[in-house]
């Protein structure tokens, strides 16, 4: 296993131990007897229209003076029934759904749901494909990480790396527009391969992306990393225990801040991910602090492995060489018969899948992405099932909160990166 | 505006000016807008980045994104809005001051978009009056400054003449859907191919539904 | 892409649609789906070995899956076991769903385990009939199974008996057309758009807002005077 512990020469709160134990925990200010008031404790409403909660999310807080005895998420203001609409379509038909889901990061929603419908199909994508596919969901990753990172910024009350941050993220938006049209919702993904091949120069603007991104995360590394203040406000915060970590079915940097190397393109790896040459970083507070730096690292990690797989981006087809599977071209369709009819048969009846289930897992930007995708024969899913990881995450919110003070409550809402869109569905 | 413009304030000429009270009412309406972004989903990130340093929505008087629906002129409804969420989006709008206008940006919000489910309002329309629709899923930073833009020439032509007429509000009204019952019917119906999306095997009836609560009324 | 149909293949175009996807590679026959494979994974035959009653069968999807299917009643003893037993050490549990396959056939719950520290996945299913939609909580065994047994119940009404908040978690509390993700609910739901729309406006926000109910304390509708609640929105304003 190659992970490593980030090591940044950060001054450390001496209250925490290693494991993210509170030794003394910086949200109670003092040890002195509460004063007997006889004073209940306060209910605080926070959303779900609230510029802190990441869209619509609705927090219900306790509250004990300043600190949070309780938080009752409340969910559900996004609920937008994806998996019901996914068995009204065909499989091919259900790619656009996955991007509206996590807006933040489309293409890693894309690749992952039609991973799983290939795996369940027993389709074999081509070389191509597969680094195409790569580079797709690396450059996603660092452009849902850029956003968290702007948004994370606000929230711990530095407005300039949100400006910096979506600088970069706006020629991300030009990559995705560039490969697919769109600048969020790319749908870019068919199964057995792409919605077209990569247009020329895209590999270039991708390196050139990858090239300048390092510069901006340095000057937001300066701007944070060593800042008093940020430090401050999330050192020690929303700690949490490996063990207990874990047991709460948190994914993604949440967990590998907490110092389990856990990275499922690392431990069940797809895409030739083995083959790659890139770290793993962990925490070992399992702090908001620790969330940020590891995601600072991810990114640059992504930057390495979009590198190599640039490198090794071979020539050939996009797509499957199978007449049942891939569409044909344009020009096959107005000039030969047969791929007409493939076409049609395409379009209308769509790709039967096998009576199976099948459960395929990629490393998303926010933690482990699960597809389950069950079939019945049909062209259309019987079941298809996402595995939310921020809606998993978002869980342990309650366990993370206590006891820490109400603005802490915003940081560690921020440092769990969610995505509303993909925790309501 | 004109303001500028040597001879109206320049060197020389007197220190005060006429013009229209409409015409000074609306330039100063205008432009200084102040949105309310109810960001939902998707659009909300193409709103996010309207108002980032390549787009700079400041540029318009916008930039002052009123998180407080009481000091806000321009609700900005962007993304899906669940029927969840239908009553805050309503109490919002009853919350904001007059003169008010509402934006409806994406397809989603104008419409439900792909989303012809159970759980989705067909339109905020259904809801409250909306001023502008802006297309797209989710529409370019540059629709939603168009639709801005098409805001203020909206406010452009208003007229404190009919000022009453048009910005009355009726307090019953507040917390209750914009439009009828066979309005939202017209409004929400099928189209397109969505009344063929029928799932054969989805449709079998399978007796399923053991529990009282769970039957139709 | 382009493609030539004829090129040494000896099946027609024609054929080939007729005929499906091929799988590319080994994997079990469709009809495989309920009736044995030899396990080969050594956690399926230790879990036969441990509990010869409460294991069904077993077999093996999508090439690489393997699935069991084990007895609702004793579904905690089983995760259980396989989350504290040290060979197994199935510490993540990944997944909490449940599949309706239509027709008044079972409804199965699902549970896809991974362990860490083995790198082993697991995925185990509970078949339960229509008339008696209950299964034990996981909740005690793994923390994360909160939400995700919720969302189970609220979707598809599956109750887990001795949840520690059994309620609904993305539809309203008082949503009353069923659980959406039957086979038997229509995509639109069951009553008109007008309705639905005037059923919305009239919740109100401030409703399932009080101390009660804040640590889950009282689990089903509550009914709050609006006027108690402070807040964010609303503020005590009667608009």
């Amino acid at each position: 296993m190659s992970s490593r512990t980030v090591e940044y020469d950060v001054g450390r709160n001496p209250e925490m131990g290693p494991g993210g134990t509170l030794v003394a925990s910086p949200a109670v200010p003092f040890d002195a007897p509460e004063p007997e008031l006889g004073s209940d404790t306060m209910l605080v409403n926070i959303g779900p229209q609230h510029p802190a909660t990441h869209g619509v999310l609705r927090l219900v807080v306790e509250l004990d003076g300043e600190t949070v005895v309780s938080v009752v998420p409340r969910l559900g203001y996004l609920h937008s029934s994806f998996e019901k609409l996914g068995e009204y379509r065909t499989w091919n038909q259900v790619v656009p759904l996955t991007d509206r889901m996590d807006y933040l990061a489309p293409l890693i929603y894309n690749c992952a749901y039609v991973m799983a419908v290939e795996k369940l199909m027993g389709i074999e994508v081509t070389d191509r494909c597969r680094v195409a596919r790569v580079v797709c969901m690396e450059m996603d990753r660092i452009f849902s990480h850029l956003l968290w990172l702007g948004t994370w910024s606000i929230d711990v009350g530095a407005f300039t790396p949100f400006l910096y941050a979506f600088q970069q993220r706006e020629k991300v938006y030009k990559l995705h527009e560039a490969l697919t049209g769109a600048r969020i919702t790319t749908s870019a993904t068919r199964i057995g391969g792409m919605m077209a091949d990569l247009p020329d120069g895209w590999a270039r603007g991708v390196r050139d992306f990858a090239n300048n991104l390092p510069a901006t995360l340095d000057e937001i590394d300066g701007l944070l990393t060593n800042n008093a203040i940020h430090a401050g406000r999330t050192q020690g915060i929303g700690a949490i225990s490996a063990d207990e970590a874990v047991n709460h079915g948190l994914t993604g940097a949440n967990l590998r801040a907490s110092g389990v190397p856990y990275d499922v393109r690392k431990d069940r790896p797809y895409y030739d991910y083995e083959s790659y040459d890139f770290e793993v970083p962990i925490g070992c507070h399992g702090d908001c602090y620790d969330r940020y730096l590891v995601r600072m690292e991810e990114m640059r990690q992504s930057i390495h492995i979009l590198h190599q797989a640039l490198d090794r981006l071979p020539s050939g087809p996009m797509d499957v060489e199978d007449p049942r599977i891939s569409l044909p071209s344009k020009t096959d369709c107005m000039s030969d018969m047969e791929s007409m009819i493939h076409h049609f048969k395409l379009i209308t009846e769509g790709i039967p899948a096998p009576a199976e289930d099948c459960w395929f897992s990629v490393e998303g930007s926010k933690g482990e992405l699960g597809m389950y995708v069950v079939g019945d024969g049909g062209p259309k899913p019987v079941r298809w099932r996402i595995r939310p990881p921020s809606f998993v995450n978002l869980s342990a919110i309650p366990k993370l909160a206590e006891g820490h003070l109400m603005a802490d409550l915003i940081v560690i809402n921020a440092s769990l990166d969610i995505v509303l869109g993909e925790i309501d569905r | 505006m004109g303001l500028d413009k040597p001879g109206i304030l320049g060197t020389g000429s007197p220190a005060f000016l006429t013009t229209r009270l409409d015409f000074v009412v609306n330039w100063a309406r205008r432009n200084s807008l102040w949105p309310m972004p109810f960001g939902t989903a998707c659009c909300a990130i193409e709103m996010m980045a309207s108002a980032a340093s390549n787009f700079d929505l400041a540029r318009f008087g916008m930039e002052r994104m009123s998180f407080s629906p009481r000091q806000a002129d321009v609700l900005i409804c962007a993304g899906r809005v669940p029927y969840k969420l239908a009553p805050v989006l309503r109490r919002i709008w009853d919350q904001m001051m007059q003169p008010k206008w509402c934006i409806s940006m994406g397809a989603c919000a104008s419409s439900g978009g792909v989303f012809d489910v159970y759980s989705m309002v067909q339109g905020i329309d259904t809801i409250v009056p909306v001023d502008v629709y802006i297309p797209g899923c989710p529409p370019r930073p540059e629709g939603l400054i168009y639709g801005l833009m098409m805001v203020q020439e909206k406010i452009r032509g208003e007229s404190l003449a009919n000022h009453a007429a048009l910005r009355a509000e009726d307090p019953l009204a507040a917390g209750r859907p914009r439009a009828g019952n066979e309005e939202v019917t017209d409004l929400t119906g099928p189209f397109g191919n969505s009344t063929h999306q029928n799932r054969v095997s989805g449709l079998v009836e399978t007796d399923a539904i053991g529990r009282a609560e769970d039957r139709l009324p | 892409m382009t493609h030539d149909a004829s090129s040494g293949d000896p099946l027609s175009g024609f054929d080939l649609v007729a005929a499906g996807p091929q799988r590319s590679r080994e994997g079990p026959e469709t009809a495989a789906r309920h009736h044995d494979v030899p396990p080969g994974n050594p956690t399926v035959t230790a879990l036969r070995k441990q509990f010869p009653d409460a294991v069904f069968h077993n077999l093996i999807c999508a090439g690489d899956e393997d699935v069991v299917y084990v007895d609702p009643g004793r579904i905690t003893e089983i995760l259980g076991w396989l989350h504290r037993e040290a060979d197994q050490h199935y510490d993540h549990l990944a997944d909490v769903t449940a599949v309706d396959y239509g027709g008044g056939k079972p409804l199965e719950v699902v549970y896809q385990l991974w362990s860490i520290p083995h790198r082993a996945a697991l995925r185990v299913k509970c078949e339960l009939p229509l008339d008696a939609l209950e299964i034990e909580t996981a909740t005690g065994i793994w923390a994360g199974a909160n939400w995700l047994e919720r969302e189970v119940y609220d979707l598809f009404g599956i109750h887990f008996t001795g949840h520690p908040d059994p309620r609904r978690i993305l539809m309203p509390e008082n949503y009353a057309e069923g659980h959406p993700l039957r086979k038997d609910f229509p995509l639109r739901g069951r009553f008109s758009r007008a309705e639905q729309t005037r059923r919305a406006l009239t919740q109100n926000p401030e409703d399932y807002y009080a101390a009660g109910e804040i640590a889950g304390r009282v689990p089903q509708t509550v009914e709050v005077d609006g006027g108690d609640a402070t807040g964010e929105e609303g503020g005590g304003d009667v608009l």
